[in-house]
């Protein structure tokens, strides 16, 4: 036993690289505890060099084609493979201009060079609770196409992360896709974040609004305060039901930044995130209901 | 004077080497035969080893041996002497080797290091110095009377001080009465880690013969060679030690390595060699950094702002070792009152073990503290005074010529000029001048200032030299021991040396191989020194060489030796440059047509010695320390945003008195470096401990370095010329100094401004709006209600 | 129990044989001798190990050798041309963009994807598209500089 985990190599294991989806669904109806797929890599590479996961087969599933598509249809929504990059996110002209919150979330994610590597799925499914590309997806009601050899199913983002590094998804499956619905065109949606001195960061807001003038539904989803991303649905309430919206950003703020779960953790006090939250919904919701 | 190298913009001349990738560090380089070694580090913070089990390890295939403390029980060490190879019988803080394994790969030594079983027997663990410090203290050190420790210092067996400084001058005590304001403050410092790029690496061959060969990513070859040889016990000319490029220093490669420990190694694996690679990991937890820190401090002024008196006491948290920190220790103590006179001074700074990493020296050893509590103190008296930080500064600077450091050092007529350096920072940051408000209105903008003056912490007989050979072609070859970690040194070396013969700069050549066997000896490339030192070997080196030079041609010529001139490659007769000798036809002696030949290879040799510096008196710190003192200061205007705690610069000052700039580019370019570290350890950076003693943060996603796109807004360097007369071309040292005044100069825009303090490092957002809570809730308060007032009130459908 | 696999780095073709868990990083630097990658975290957060793979910048210490396979791989070894450096290297070395130059490899070649790709830069592009790099010496006003000059001649290269 040494402190920490110093490691320069990986562990052994054996890897695959399945050309089709069902061949990686029958790997891993073998293998399953003993594998883990791979998408980007960046995050099961890390956690490999950490020892937290030392598989002894590695499912690579970079070569399978329909896991490689990013489609927008009207009436159905988004449509993001689980090998789809962040950097092939972020330049995509609808994130850009319909999911807003995403779009920004992506931007602010990471480096750009991590970003070509990087994957949406593979972000969601490490369930890091500092990590920001979870946190759009609950605001968006975003789900989950879960697949295993025998079966698919769907889930909501906010079900399938179930706290720290946990997630909802049985040894044999995969996560294959991740839908978004399509937005009313009214919808408005921004994402902020709060990392200064921290490549992590200390809090995050995704925030969803059906319509700025006739608010219906609204979505307001904190990450990297707690152990996984936390939605203020009381804060969320005030929105709905308050006519002087200038006055409802400022309750709703203070709702938030109490009725939520916040930690402390090495990045910073549960003081401190309470109090960010309630700046980041201050600024999130004023832009906008634009009444900065 | 008109010179054609010695104050251009010449581009480093390493560069062509490093935009190709083809620059060599220790981290690139293989052996034939190369083993490569894993340490097993302690997971506990103070225990005592009762069984160490290394069968497991040893069924790894690929598992050459495994090397434990108790078998190699050598002390080692530069200053304290206090460092073991291996933990011996106890480990002293979480991170601590206990074994090495060595294997044919590096995967087999990472699997093998997991299968070392080691038993503790724990012990109760100190965290804080003040905690060590107690009376009661359990002792982390029990043999510290056994420890080789260099008369310097003065470690106190029994307690956990691995060394005391005192320095006493004038009376404090009187001083304060005749003060009419008194003030007294505390002040923190957080540990920082180096993070030079190139993770501490070694590759160590012990060959049977007894000879041992070392390639090391270290700042310089002789302090590796000669803790070797004093540890270990090896002739010094059977050590070689190679440097190539090093992927940067920052004072983390000065001070022990573990060259020796690897040296061991290599021995224990049947003299096979053995490579040693840090990861970033150990990099926090294993290897040293810098120190933590109290400060308290009480200072008396007069009315009129005359500094009257100090006391202080600094408390440096130096971890379970402190080999080199207890130079820090003594530096931070006599580099106390920073440019200013101060006739009553007393000062205290104890480095105190505990059972946290390892420390060592980082950019500034020592200074970059001392001026934290300084530069502050100056701050807190101007206000509370009525007086303007300007103003108090230029009433107290010393003046060269005439003031005395605490140390009793008469300051050199020529030692710059501080006043010029205060007037340059004022004008330059338009000091006075309101900043412009900030566009959101629940931020605030301020400036601040802070002076500092730095000399080369270093033992006094602290050499160097130079050896300069001319090749047939009459190019030359120097070869010296500069370390050449980044800094531009070298290039400004070969310039000077190009100007000094009229050569191109081409046609002189440094190999980037430090080398004991092949290299001249220098003390050590620390402290900005190198420049300074090194330069006036090298000016000695081509004086000697220019007189064998002027000897042959004086003859062939026949004419007196100070009637010729080196120009343009030639030795000339003055005034008559139609009669020369082309250097080519003497560097390898001249031959007459007939085949008689005079004089021979041209080599050059050249030594500095500082002749005034002493050791410090041990009970009132009085002496010379010190072979220079650069003077400068650091102005910032920065935003500060009172909601969340964020300062953001936006224009950093640097005024620096160098003597002379021999390179304008690169003498830019270190102090760009330094700004912006000074800026990342200003605001971000911190190793943090959990209650365990384990560091948590061992990375850099959770230490956070700056990146570009933090950068301040605008920077301004300035440069001021007042010659060292014995200085190369009138030359002082930089480096570190171009960091040391940015963390004071940020608190004291803040407590200008607003009165905040800001007693602890790093300023980062979380601390910052701590503080603006607790001292101006009623600012805070104010901005909180701009910010969340909206004058345009927005009505939604429902 | 290794693979054989087949890389193009810089121009040559180069077959080497890797085990399943061998990182591209230690394949590149130990076996194939590719020394200008360098390493000083090994989890994805200095750049140092950055190299183009098939034209795209990734970090080479997340990324398994064997999946690679087939791959083109250009490191700042393969940027000079017919002994001439490319203009980026050129203005590195002019700006004094570098100090220690352990970081420089990685700065040169992400450089000089940028300005291949966006030769225009601004400020802020330069600024976000290197965020992933680390340089420890804080060399980031002069390596700014250097892109900002170099930027003509890739204007012009794109332009032919």
């Amino acid at each position: 036993m040494s402190f920490g985990a110093p490691y320069l190599t990986l562990p052994e294991f054996t890897y695959h690289k399945p050309k089709s989806l069902k061949e990686a669904l029958q790997l891993l109806n073998e293998f399953r505890d003993e594998a883990k797929v791979m998408a980007g890599g960046v995050g099961l590479i890390a956690f490999m060099k950490e020892r937290l996961l030392a598989p002894n087969h590695v499912i690579d599933i970079k070569d399978i084609p329909e896991l490689k598509i990013i489609e927008y249809r009207k009436g159905e929504g988004l449509k993001i493979g689980a090998t789809v990059t962040m950097s092939e996110i972020e330049k995509h002209d609808i994130v850009r201009e319909k999911y807003v919150a995403l779009h920004q979330a992506v931007k602010a994610g990471s480096d750009p060079i991590i970003k070509n590597r990087a994957t949406l799925v593979g972000n969601i499914c490490e369930a890091i609770p500092w990590v920001d590309g979870p946190v759009p997806l609950i605001a968006y009601n975003a789900e989950l196409e879960i697949m295993s050899v025998d079966n698919v199913r769907r889930m909501p983002v906010s079900e399938f992360i179930k706290g720290p590094v946990e997630i909802s998804l049985e040894p044999n499956e995969i996560v294959t896709s991740v839908y978004l619905p399509d937005l009313p065109p009214e919808a408005k949606s921004l994402f902020m974040k709060f990392n200064t001195g921290s490549e992590f960061a200390l809090a995050t807001l995704a925030a969803y609004v059906n319509d700025s003038k006739k608010p219906r539904d609204a979505r307001l989803v904190y990450g990297a305060v707690s152990t996984k991303p936390v939605r203020a649905y009381e804060a969320e309430k005030i929105i709905l039901t308050n006519k002087n919206i200038s006055e409802a950003v400022i309750l709703a703020a203070e709702k938030a930044s109490k009725e939520i779960d916040v930690i402390s953790d090495v990045l910073a006090t549960e003081d401190y995130r309470r109090h960010l939250v309630k700046l980041l919904t201050i600024n999130v919701l004023s832009r906008i209901f634009e009444v900065g | 004077m008109s010179f054609k190298y010695v104050g251009k913009p010449i581009p480093p001349q390493d560069g062509f080497l490093k935009v190709t990738g083809t620059a060599t560090y220790t981290f690139d380089l293989e052996l034939p035969g190369m083993l490569y070694a894993k340490l097993v580090t302690s997971t506990v913070p103070h225990a005592r080893i009762k069984k160490i089990d290394v069968s497991r390890a040893l069924g790894v295939p690929g598992v050459v041996r495994v090397v434990t403390g108790k078998e190699y029980p050598y002390r080692v060490g530069m200053y304290a002497g206090d460092r073991d190879l291996l933990a011996i019988d106890k480990v002293n803080w979480v991170g601590h080797p206990v074994a090495a394994v060595i294997a044919e790969t590096l995967e087999a030594a990472e699997k093998a290091i997991d299968l070392v079983d080691v038993e503790y027997e724990e012990l109760p663990a100190i965290f804080d110095p003040l905690e060590a410090l107690k009376p009661d203290a359990l002792l982390i050190h029990e043999k510290m009377e056994e420890y080789r420790h260099s008369p310097a210092f003065k470690p106190i067996p029994g307690t956990n001080i691995a060394n005391k400084f005192t320095l006493v001058r004038g009376d404090v005590e009187k001083g304060f009465r005749e003060s009419d304001v008194v003030l007294e403050e505390e002040f923190h410092i957080s540990h920082v880690s180096h993070c030079y790029m190139e993770v501490q690496n070694v590759i160590a061959h012990y060959h049977l013969d007894g000879t041992v060969e070392i390639w090391t990513s270290w700042q310089n070859v002789a302090p590796v060679r000669q803790i070797m040889a004093l540890s270990l016990g090896i002739p010094h000319n059977k050590i070689i030690v190679r440097i190539p490029y090093v992927g940067g220093g920052f004072g983390g490669k000065a001070g022990l390595g573990w060259e020796a420990l690897v040296a061991i190694l290599s021995k224990a694996a049947g003299h096979r060699p053995v490579k040693l690679v840090l990861s970033r990991k150990e990099q926090f937890s294993t290897a040293a950094v810098r120190e933590g820190f109290h400060a308290f401090a009480k200072a008396g002024f007069k009315k009129d702002g005359t500094f009257n008196a100090y006391s202080v006491r600094f408390i440096l948290d130096a971890g379970a070792y402190a080999d080199y920190t207890v130079n820090v220790g003594r530096a931070v103590g006599y580099s106390a009152d920073g440019c200013y006179e101060i006739p009553n001074i007393n000062v205290e700074s104890l480095t105190v073990y505990t059972n946290k990493i390892p420390t060592t020296a980082l950019r500034g050893f020592g200074y970059p503290e001392s001026h934290w509590v300084l530069e502050q103190i100056i701050d807190r008296a101007a206000k509370k005074l009525g007086i303007d930080p300007s103003e108090i500064r230029r009433k107290n600077l010393v003046k060269p010529g005439h003031s005395h450091t605490c140390t009793g050092e008469r300051l050199r007529e020529d030692a710059g000029d501080p006043q010029k350096v205060l007037k340059t920072l004022v004008d330059e940051i338009g000091w006075g001048k309101p900043s412009e408000n900030p566009p959101e209105p629940w931020k605030v903008r301020a400036k601040g200032l802070s002076l500092f003056v730095k000399g080369p912490a270093q033992p006094p007989n602290a050499a160097a030299s130079a050896i300069l050979k001319f090749n047939e072609d009459a190019s030359i070859d120097l070869l010296i021991a500069t370390g050449n970690f980044g800094q531009g040194t070298v290039t400004a070396l070969m310039q000077i040396v190009a100007e000094e013969f009229g050569l191109p700069l081409e046609k002189v050549r440094v190999d980037y191989v430090r080398d004991t066997h092949k290299s001249a000896y220098t003390w050590q490339t620390v402290g900005s020194r190198g420049l300074f030192t090194d330069g006036i070997a090298i000016l000695k080196a081509i004086e000697d060489a220019k007189n064998q030079i002027f000897t042959v041609a004086s003859e062939v010529l026949r004419c007196p030796k100070d009637q010729l001139e080196l120009v343009d490659g030639e030795v000339r007769v003055k005034g008559k440059p139609w009669e020369k000798i082309p250097l080519q036809d003497i560097v390898m002696g001249y031959t007459y047509p007939n085949g008689n030949s005079i004089g021979g290879p041209v080599i050059g040799r050249g030594v500095f010695m500082s002749t005034h510096t002493t050791y410090l008196d041990p009970d009132t710190g009085q002496g010379n320390p010190t072979i220079f003192h650069t003077f400068g200061g650091t102005a910032v205007e920065l935003e500060l945003d009172l909601l969340t705690g964020e300062i953001n610069i936006l224009k950093a000052v640097e005024v620096l008195d160098l003597g002379k700039v021999i390179n304008p580019l690169l003498v830019k370019q270190q102090t760009h470096g330094g700004l912006i570290m000074g800026t990342s350890i200003s605001l971000y950076e911190e190793i943090k401990f959990d209650e365990r003693g384990w560091v948590v943060n061992p990375n850099f996603t959770s230490y956070y370095l700056v990146r570009i796109k933090d950068l301040p807004r605008e920077v301004v360097a300035r440069y001021i010329e007042t010659p060292q007369l014995d200085g190369p071309y009138g030359a002082r040292g930089i480096g570190e100094l171009t960091m040391i005044g940015v963390a004071p100069a940020i608190a004291n825009a803040i407590y200008n401004s607003i009165g905040v303090k800001l007693d602890r490092l790093p300023m980062n957002p979380e601390y910052v709006w701590r503080a603006l809570r607790e001292q101006r809730p009623d600012l805070v308060e104010e901005a909180w209600k701009r910010f969340s007032k909206y004058e345009k009130i927005v009505e939604v459908t429902i | 129990m290794g693979r054989w696999i087949t890389l193009t780095v810089n121009g040559s073709k180069r077959r080497v044989e890797v085990k399943d868990n061998e990182i591209l990083l230690d394949v590149l630097r130990d076996k194939l001798k590719v020394k200008s990658v360098k390493a000083a975290c090994w989890r994805g957060e200095c750049g140092l190990c950055s190299i183009l793979l098939n034209g795209k910048l990734v970090k080479s210490c997340l990324v398994l050798a064997v999946e690679v396979d087939g791959s083109e791989i250009l490191t700042v070894e393969g940027l000079a041309r017919d002994g001439e450096l490319a203009p980026i290297q050129r203005s590195f070395i002019e700006h004094g963009a570098l100090q220690c130059g352990f970081c420089t490899p990685a700065f040169v070649l992400a450089s000089h994807k940028l300005l291949e790709e966006n030769p225009s830069a601004s400020e802020d592009e330069i600024k976000e598209s290197l965020s992933g790099i680390v340089c420890r010496c804080g060399t980031y006003y002069e390596i700014i500089e250097a892109i900002k000059d170099a930027s003509k001649h890739y204007q012009v290269r794109k332009k032919v």
